[in-house]
């Protein structure tokens, strides 16, 4: 049976998506258990992963165990904030904060 | 510990606020600072112009500390609600915290009778801005106190602690370096939590970028000053500025 939700979505939305094994990269300002979803940003030059995306409002490397796509959502433990992802200048993903 | 991410919205929000969440979070950063900085940091030959302008600026931070610790603390009676109630009791512990280190600090470079020297080299326009705040708190308005404390000077912490940190002699970087960590806390419930009261309550919008329009220059003066004496390049300030300002044009107010 195949699921009407599911046909509705776009064939990219429809491909898998790429999963990734996160590792503790040394960020130390969240709970030890939450630490490998979060990274310190290098700058401009640093090249983000398909499964991360900087948060808007402290600069953090926000990252998931899943590729990222437009519409996701997903949290800032470090300054609380709540983002969805979006496509930015250049296609880049970015996020924009939700209240 | 699956995704963070696929947490309902109410349970991260409890999460992040909690006490439980703080604890565990400064832990991670503080344990190995003890009085704000690593102690096998050696201190590093400052001539007497960089010594002087440090301790200028240190005490300047200290004034800023004292007024977020007293505005915090203040703002918890009136919080509108239990979350934000939590979350300041740990803000004015990291407030407290920072005020302590600072003094540290100086007292490390030598200053003597702290608190007169601190209250000497104030910028008028900071302790004109702690006045504005404290009666915002006074009056329980929490509104214009959130965005005073949390969102405007914050930011400008936020922003003035990056810069200092990339000049910064090794033991005020590594100080600096723990106090941004609280600072990111503090910045994003501000914004965060004003985020959510300006959707509720369109009609506080108009109030608040009154208060904008009056602590600006305060906020402004302070900045340019601080820059100057952490030595950031002229053409290097604009820039800055934009990120300071980053939270409050994304809240919608005209800059
Ligand atoms: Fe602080
Ligand atoms: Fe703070
Ligand atoms: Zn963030």
């Amino acid at each position: 049976m195949t699921d009407p939700l599911e046909d509705a979505r776009s064939p990219r939305d429809r491909a898998a998506r790429q999963r990734f094994v996160l590792d503790d990269t040394g960020f130390d300002e969240v709970p030890k258990k939450y630490r490998r979803f979060y990274r310190k940003w290098g700058g401009v030059n640093d090249a983000l992963a398909r499964n991360e995306v900087l948060c808007p409002v402290c600069k953090v490397v926000i990252r998931s165990t899943r590729e990222l796509r437009p519409g996701d959502r997903v949290y800032c433990m470090p300054c609380m904030s709540r983002l969805v992802v979006s496509v930015g200048e250049g296609g880049r993903l970015e996020a924009l904060v939700a209240y | 510990m699956s995704d963070p991410h696929d947490l309902p919205k109410e349970v991260f929000l409890d999460e992040v606020h909690s006490f439980e969440f703080w604890f565990q979070a400064v832990a991670g950063y503080l344990t190995e600072r003890p009085n704000g900085h690593d102690p096998s940091i050696e201190e590093a030959d400052l001539n007497s112009s960089e010594r002087e302008a440090l301790i200028t600026t240190l005490c300047n931070y200290a004034i800023g500390e004292t007024a977020a610790l007293e505005a915090s603390s203040g703002m918890i009676r009136f919080a509108p609600n239990r979350r934000a109630k939590i979350f300041l009791a740990t803000q004015v512990v990291d407030e407290a915290r920072h005020l302590e280190v600072l003094l540290y600090r100086l007292s490390e470079l030598g200053v003597t009778h702290l608190e007169e020297v601190v209250q000497s080299r104030a910028n008028r326009s900071l302790l004109a801005f702690r006045k504005r705040l404290l009666q915002f708190v006074d009056g329980h308005d929490w509104e214009a106190a959130l965005f005073a404390q949390n969102v405007i000077l914050e930011s400008m912490e936020f922003s003035v602690f990056q810069a200092h940190v990339e000049r910064a002699d090794p033991i005020t970087g590594d100080m600096l370096t723990g106090i941004i960590k609280d600072e990111r806390r503090h910045m994003g419930f501000g914004e965060n939590e004003l985020g959510r009261r300006l959707a509720e309550t369109p009609h506080i919008r108009a109030r608040l970028q009154a208060v904008k329009k009056e602590l600006d220059p305060l906020v402004l003066d302070t900045f340019e000053d601080t820059l100057e004496q952490v030595g950031v390049e002229r053409s290097e300030r604009p820039e800055l500025g934009r990120s300071y300002l980053a939270s409050v044009e994304r809240l919608g107010f005209a800059l």
